[in-house]
């Protein structure tokens, strides 16, 4: 790190070195006259110190990004290949083994009763139905072989490690054998524990945070790291400079007083500002691609019963835990949820679309200068209110106050998480949102509409019903689409007031949970990024990003044809 | 303009039509009214509670002990080193200070409850400053440290009613074993006595009212086995209610116990808890927390009655002793709270704040800046002076108004998916959250930006175009400037959103809990950290009563952070905005 930050800061010197270099010569090629050159003496400047640095400069972010990842796989690559031998001795060790391979025939003999019983069940299920007692009786044949299975597989499991660890003990505890040591170890560890295995070399080779453990054989495998670490990090820095060097080399030699410095440095001006519109682009991409990748993956763990997800009426991801569950099969039903994000966002857009709608036609067609000087900025700070604050008020003031209500009532099951909390407070964020895009809209209202009206002899009231909202209503609609997406995206008023429990009902005082409460109850704590439970939150999210953009891009087209009636 | 004649039908007709009309343009112009008046009362009623809820936690009650810093516990090896001092038994040096207060103090429950009047937690600051100042040790110095939270609300007056009542007269203080009877000749006790029937007398009401409640909600109820459950609710909280009544108007004397009001006697500076009284007020019978100073009859005495049960409240009795013992000594101060904003997070209420939350929002604000800005004034500039108008510029638009409009969540997915599953960076890092939060940000940027730029007239730019400047001179030198509040204003509006944001952070892994505030600097970029919005997440979802007003606080003070934000950007736009 003391290397890449020294050079950096080398290449900043020689950029600057540069810039004065570049422009000297242009004068001096000038003859002290900026008159003879074909750009400003700066421009050859920015020339040569774009060339300097730029390319050098990319070559140690591109170090910075991927040169941990190079040093890994090649040392990585270098502990097995050292490992090989011990490998082959332990594949040979497990074959002829005479324990290991009866454990394997019994595991092949479960997992044919699994298969077999499976079948039997299939066929109780078409037969007579879920609930019947020759199903359950099936499904007990079925879970004894899994759990046959489980154990035959711990056992397996056991003898392999008591194999691995004769082996490894058999090996010399010179540095070779311990990097072989290491490196059979790591062939062996499943994908999720390779992580932590490398970032503790990691850590004992340079020091970059705690090592979780310390042995011989991770001293060995650090020892293995930290010459490749070395010499990529040399060969970098030292490219870089050169790289540097020359570019400063070349950009001055090219400076003439013909030389049109000027265009190349806004061509590369022109292109820094393209790559930064790419990056709305990437970002979308970005969004799209790590969602559908991750959803497919979900999918694929769920073996594509997409339309379980789509339409099923329970959610219990917590408890859907092995692939073969029949009870499983039910867990991944996203309808609950979309049933709670309609619930509240119904409730929220109740109290926002009429109250923002008034709001925004009493500012602009009633209001005086003065009223409208205080109103407006109240309606902004509503709206520059942080989501969470809104959820620690639903919480703790509004929660308590309705459930107390209702119980006044003689609704005795009233809780505090309840939907109707939420989706209130959710309407009062949402009003200043609805309310300055409305305002927007009868604001580009020609004013010619409304003095037809007033000379036909309308009130302001009956102008108002009868002219500027029909001829406002696509761009309100389009401001009511765009907060319901906002209301169907918004996240921490529903986590801390809305609940986490998917029921399935329509009754406001129940709680309820939506999409955004579900992804992050399911990416927040301990989670295992290969689970089908934490990859069901990219594809909620999925199902979020989606509805949100038909939303977005329904009420653009709306907002955006009805400008065009009236510029 | 003459009128012509119409019939009194038609014209009273008209009128009464008019009349209507204008009577629904009055109720359509108070609907108007009505919705910002909503909106008004409402942002009133929020900021009003909050504000008073963050009340209790900006004050705090303090305790500052004297302390033998003894050689045996701080400086265990004895030879004065840091690391001896470091190794040193500090909690017991502040035990110690303690039961120096209370020398009748001995009993191991009696303990417990005196060392629970702080965290020991505190020791570890008592240790810094020893380790700071070596001199200390073999001496005595005055230690300060904050109360413990239960006791700190109790303190405050927050969680327990209670009232003193100065009495004169004589009181016979016998004292046996374990008891002590006190025996007067007037029914010195009859006052207590009427507020502990009364309390009585209105559980049995509540638990009355409760019955019929549960019994009419039974008669509505749609199953049969939900009826049953109703009604056998019902018939306990009738006899709750009855047994109430019994013990109020019993005979014989009346005890108190952890489910009534707690008597206790303060004179001679010592304390005396009554757990009996006799019927006609003149006779208690008790025990003593803390003993009193002189023998024989008492003639002044202060009746403290706490209304709370001990079951209905978090502080024990004997501590509630202490703590008031040591208010009387003056040794308790209430102060500002600066724990609140010295310390980052805490497990214990009383030791937590929001200094590690409010690095952390500012370093992840820096990345924030530093990345979103530059590039959205860049892509603003792009679309505006130098893209020609074909599919792909068009396709951009519509991509950037789309983003604008993506849940904030979704792109804490991306950052949870790119930046750290497959760039592998740390999570929980101010860098990663800045990120995330500047992709977030960028539309924002860019529409602000892509406004302020169009607002500047075309003259400018063809001026600058007319005595020979190249296009980007003329962007970089003309027009860029004078856009520049409007860009700026549009940043900053965008930050302090960014500022509040919560959701994709806590996709990123920024909701753990961090004890430590990262440093800043370079290197606190990939530390661990939280921010001070999701500090408010968490603390809301904690226990304690504490935590409540803290959370309040801790929103307080990101409310005036982002006030000074837009105020910052309604400066800069009255400052320096131009009209053409």
């Amino acid at each position: 790190m003391q290397l890449s930050l020294f050079t950096a800061l080398a290449l900043l010197v020689l950029t600057a070195a540069g810039f004065l270099l570049g422009r000297r010569r242009a004068l001096a090629a000038g003859q002290g006259r900026a008159a003879g050159l074909h750009s400003l003496p700066d421009y050859y400047g920015y020339y040569v110190a774009m060339w300097t640095g730029a390319p050098a400069l990319v070559l140690l972010a591109l170090y910075g990004l991927f040169g941990g990842m190079l040093v890994n796989t090649l040392a990585l690559a270098e502990l097995e290949r050292s490992a090989e031998p011990l490998g082959a001795r332990y594949e040979s060790v497990l074959e002829i083994d005479p324990a290991h391979a009866g454990l394997r025939a019994e595991r092949d003999q479960a997992e044919a009763g699994r298969l077999a019983a499976r079948e039997y069940a299939d066929a109780m299920f078409t037969q007579h139905g879920a609930e019947s007692p020759q199903m359950a009786e099936a499904m007990t044949d079925v879970d004894g072989w899994i759990a046959e299975g489980e154990r035959v597989e711990a056992e397996l499991e056991t003898r392999e490690s008591q194999l691995l660890s004769q082996i490894l003990g058999a090996a010399p505890d010179s540095p070779q054998g311990l990097a072989a040591r290491a490196g059979l170890e790591y062939a062996q560890l499943p994908i999720e524990r390779r992580q932590l295995f490398i970032s503790d070399i990691r850590a004992l080779a340079f020091g970059e945070g705690m090592a979780s453990r310390d042995t011989a054989e991770l001293r060995a495998a650090a020892a293995v790291f930290q010459p490749y670490e070395t010499t990529i990090k040399w060969t970098v820095c030292l490219l870089a400079f050169s790289i540097a060097v020359i570019g400063l080399a070349r950009a001055w030699r090219r400076v003439a007083p013909g030389f049109r410095a000027r265009n190349r440095v806004e061509g590369a001006i022109s292109f820094l500002l393209m790559l930064s519109s790419a990056i709305a682009i990437l970002t979308t991409l970005g969004i799209v691609m790590s969602l559908l990748f991750e959803a497919i993956r979900f999918f694929a763990a769920i073996d594509w019963r997409v339309h379980e997800f789509l339409f099923g009426t329970q959610w219990s991801p917590q408890i859907a835990i092995r692939a073969d569950q029949i009870g499983q099969s039910g867990a991944f039903g996203a309808v609950p949820l979309f049933v709670g994000t309609g619930l509240i966002t119904l409730i929220a857009m109740a109290v926002a679309v009429p109250v923002g709608l008034f709001a925004a036609i009493y500012l602009s067609e009633y209001a005086s200068p003065g009223v409208r000087a205080w109103a407006k900025p109240v309606l902004e700070i509503l709206a520059g209110i942080p989501t969470v604050v809104y959820g620690f008020f639903a919480l703790l003031t509004v929660g308590p106050f309705l459930r107390d209500f209702a119980m006044l009532l003689g609704y005795e099951d009233a809780v505090t998480q309840s939907a109707l909390s939420a989706g209130l407070v959710m309407g009062v964020m949402i009003i200043p949102f609805v309310s300055s895009l409305s305002d927007d809209v009868i604001n580009a209202v020609p004013q010619t509409l409304r003095d037809g009206a007033y000379a036909m002899g309308a009130t302001k009231s009956e102008a108002v019903r009868q002219v500027v909202l029909p001829a406002a209503l696509p761009g309100i609609v389009g401001a009511v689409l765009l907060a319901v997406s906002r209301a169907v995206g918004e996240t921490m008023i529903v986590v801390m007031a809305a609940g986490q429990a998917a029921n399935l009902t329509a009754n406001p005082l129940e709680s309820v949970t939506t999409i955004t409460v579900q992804i992050v109850t399911l990416l927040t704590g301990d989670q295992e990024f290969n689970s089908a439970k934490t990859l069901s939150a990219f594809a909620l999210g999925l199902v979020l990003f989606v509805m949100t953009l038909m939303l977005n891009i329904v009420a653009l087209r709306v907002v955006q044809k009805y400008r065009e009636k009236y510029d | 303009m003459t009128d012509a004649p119409a019939s009194s039908a038609i014209r009273e007709a008209v009128s009464q039509r008019l009349a209507k009309r204008h009577r629904a343009e009055k109720r359509f112009r108070a609907y108007g009214v009505g919705a910002i008046a909503l909106a008004v009362i409402f942002l009133a009623i929020l900021l009003g509670s909050i504000g008073f809820q963050s009340l209790g936690a900006f004050t705090m009650n303090t305790l500052t002990l004297p302390v033998t810093i003894n050689e045996r516990q701080a400086d265990p090896r004895g030879d004065g080193t840091e690391e001896s001092l470091r190794r040193g038994n500090y909690n017991a040096i502040i035990q110690d200070g303690l039961r120096a207060q209370f020398p009748s103090v001995d009993d191991r429950a009696e303990l417990r409850d005196l060392f629970g009047l702080y965290n020991g937690v505190n020791s570890a600051s008592l240790m810094r400053k020893v380790v700071a100042n070596p001199s200390l040790v073999g001496g005595t110095t005055d230690f300060t440290l904050p109360l413990s939270d239960d006791v700190d609300l109790y303190l405050k007056g927050i969680t327990v009613s209670e009232r003193f009542a100065g009495r004169q007269g004589a009181l016979d203080v016998v004292v046996s074993d374990q008891t002590v009877r006190l025996e007067s000749a007037e029914p010195a006790f009859a006052d207590f006595l009427t507020v502990m029937r009364d309390e009585l007398i209105r559980r049995a009401d509540e638990a009355a009212a409760n019955a019929s409640r549960l019994e009419s909600a039974a008669g509505a109820a749609a199953t049969r086995d939900e009826r049953e459950a109703l009604l056998s609710q019902s018939r306990r909280q009738a006899a709750l209610s009855v047994s109430l009544r019994e013990r109020a108007e019993a005979q014989g004397d009346v005890v108190l116990g952890t489910d009534t009001p707690a008597l206790f006697l303060q004179a001679e500076g010592g304390v005396i808890q009554v757990r009996s009284v006799s019927r006609d007020g003149r006779i208690a019978v008790g025990e003593t927390l803390l003993p009193l100073q002189a023998e024989g009859p008492i003639t002044a005495w202060t009746e403290w009655a706490v209304e709370t049960p001990s079951n209905a409240r978090r502080i024990s009795d004997r501590r509630m002793v202490y703590a008031r013992a040591l208010e009387d000594r003056d040794m308790v101060r209430s102060g500002f709270n600066t724990i609140l904003f010295t310390n980052a997070d805490s497990r214990a209420p009383e030791l937590a704040g929001v200094l590690g939350a409010m690095i952390g929002s500012i370093l992840t604000m820096l990345v924030t800046m530093v990345l979103a800005v530059p590039i959205g004034v860049g892509t603003a500039i792009y679309l505006e002076e130098f893209a020609p108008k074909n599919r792909l510029t068009n396709f951009i638009e519509v991509n950037i108004n789309n983003l604008a409009a993506v849940p904030s969540i979704v792109f804490g997915l991306l950052g949870l998916a790119i930046f750290i599953n497959l760039f592998g960076l740390p999570r929980s890092a101010p860098l990663v959250g800045g990120m995330v939060l500047a992709l977030m940000t960028l539309p924002t940027v860019i529409i602000s930006s892509r406004a302020a730029l169009r607002a500047v007239p075309p003259s400018i730019r063809e001026a600058a175009l007319g005595v020979g400047a190249s296009r980007t001179q003329a962007v970089f030198h003309h027009v860029l400037p004078l856009a520049m509040p409007g860009i700026l204003t549009g940043s900053i509006i965008g930050l302090a959103q960014a500022l509040g944001e919560t959701a994709p952070l806590l996709m990123i892994g920024m909701v753990a809990f961090i004890a430590d505030p990262p440093t800043l600097g370079l290197s606190g970029f990939l530390e661990p950290s939280t921010v001070m919005p999701v500090q408010i997440y968490l603390w809301s979802g904690a226990a304690e009563r504490a935590f409540e007003m803290r959370t309040a606080a801790a929103i307080i003070t990101l409310l005036s952070l982002m006030i000074m934000f837009n105020a910052a950007a309604i400066y800069l736009r009255r400052r320096f905005e131009r009209r053409w």
